[in-house]
């Protein structure tokens, strides 16, 4: 398989990839490992936790990696590329599209549904980063449901409150409430207080 | 086309806050936001709160890494075609760059070092909290009147009892429009029933 071809492939995810970055792992699992052989499951595994752990958008860093292990820099590169470029084309319809009928009714009508939808999927977005921060694991609200109805095995023994991560998050409020800190800062003065006080 | 000095002061703009974004920010899509308000809607004003949550709902429903839309809405809306490719380039240059560099120079790098772990947690933690700040300014934003609010807490409910996003923010779309529609009415009847009077 030639490198444009990886990137077509990854130009195909990229069209399918709804949700976000988390949607490749199972694309990638079947095409890719599967289907063609490329990486083996453990490669991929291992590609998965530098592609969590490093910053950045996860799905273009596992297509970076992905496509370095097919054939080098150049691979990486046309990968991320190719990844993308459904994104550019979509995005930039959508938003032309958008502002052209702007005062119509049913772009109105579309923006008034999808604002307090938004709201509802930030606020989804927080639980699922106390998960990742504040508290050890995902809030296993099954359980936590479970033992309130009287019905459950009670709660993980893993899931627990990390205090650092809770203080971190607190300070960080506070800062970025009363003080004209900026998040660059902030970013990287949590970085260095997580690996001090997380371990 | 005459193109001056404030557009690629723009194009400047929107590539090094995305590529800022990308190297600094670890978590994926919503982890942005913060971020993108400060510098977009809080120091530039080239953007208003609205905006950025028609951009949050948007880049849902529209295939592709959510950063990476994001970076697409942002930049078309600033600066067209032009501020799209900065934008994009932004966020895929740091982790090209960071990801090249581990697979040629660290390919046993262990990622399970507590350090880089506490690092991270550390990131996490500070994003959490300037996420919850930011859905609570949003909120007190958006959820003005009954229908916000309803399907604000709907969607919510759906995506915990683990219906997709997609799917729940396309569900959303024809209400805001049978919404749009019944408000445009309501409000007609109300002016026409006492419109001398106003």
């Amino acid at each position: 398989m030639n490198i444009f071809t990886l990137s077509f492939l990854f130009m195909r995810f990229g069209c399918v990839s709804f949700g976000g970055g988390y949607v490749l792992v199972p694309l990638i699992i079947a095409e890719l490992i599967e289907k063609r052989g490329l990486l083996t499951l453990s490669q991929f595994g291992n590609l998965i936790s530098i592609a969590q752990v490093t910053p950045g958008p996860v799905g273009i860093n596992t297509a970076t990696y992905v496509g370095y292990l097919h054939s080098g820099v150049s691979g990486g590169i046309l990968a991320s590329i190719g990844l993308i470029i459904p994104s550019l084309v979509i995005g930039t319809l959508a938003v032309t599209f958008i502002n052209r009928w702007k005062d119509s009714i049913a772009v109105k009508g579309v923006m008034q549904g999808v604002r307090p939808a938004a709201l509802g999927l930030l606020f989804f977005a927080v639980f699922q980063f106390l998960g990742m921060s504040v508290f050890t694991t995902p809030i296993p609200w099954k359980n936590i449901f479970q033992t309130l109805t009287g019905a459950g095995s009670g709660i993980p023994a893993d899931f627990r409150l990390s205090i650092g991560g809770l203080v971190i998050c607190c300070v960080s409020i506070l800062l970025m409430w009363k003080t004209k800190i900026s998040t660059t800062l902030l970013i990287i003065l949590s970085a260095v207080a997580g690996a001090l006080i997380c371990r | 086309m005459k193109v001056d000095s404030s557009y690629w002061k723009k194009l400047w703009i929107l590539f090094f806050t995305f590529a800022k974004i990308a190297a600094l920010v670890v978590g994926g899509g919503y982890a942005i936001l913060p971020v993108v308000e400060e510098t977009f809607a809080k120091k530039y004003k080239w953007l208003t709160s609205d905006e950025l949550l028609d951009m949050m709902g948007l880049v849902q429903t529209i295939p592709g890494i959510i950063a990476c839309n994001s970076a697409v809405y942002i930049g078309m809306k600033i600066a067209g075609i032009g501020g799209v490719l900065a934008a994009a380039f932004g966020v895929c240059l740091p982790s090209v760059v960071i990801i090249l560099i581990i697979a040629a120079f660290f390919p046993h790098l262990n990622p399970s070092d507590p350090w880089l772990l506490g690092a991270f947690t550390g990131v996490r933690a500070c994003i959490t909290g300037l996420i919850i700040l930011t859905a609570l300014r949003m909120a007190g934003k958006v959820l003005k009147g009954w229908f916000a609010i309803l399907i604000a807490l709907g969607v919510f409910a759906l995506v915990m009892a683990g219906i997709s996003p997609v799917y729940a923010v396309l569900g959303a779309m024809p209400l805001g429009i049978v919404y749009a529609c019944w408000k445009r009415a309501a409000d007609k009847r109300i002016r026409e029933a006492g419109g001398i009077q106003k």
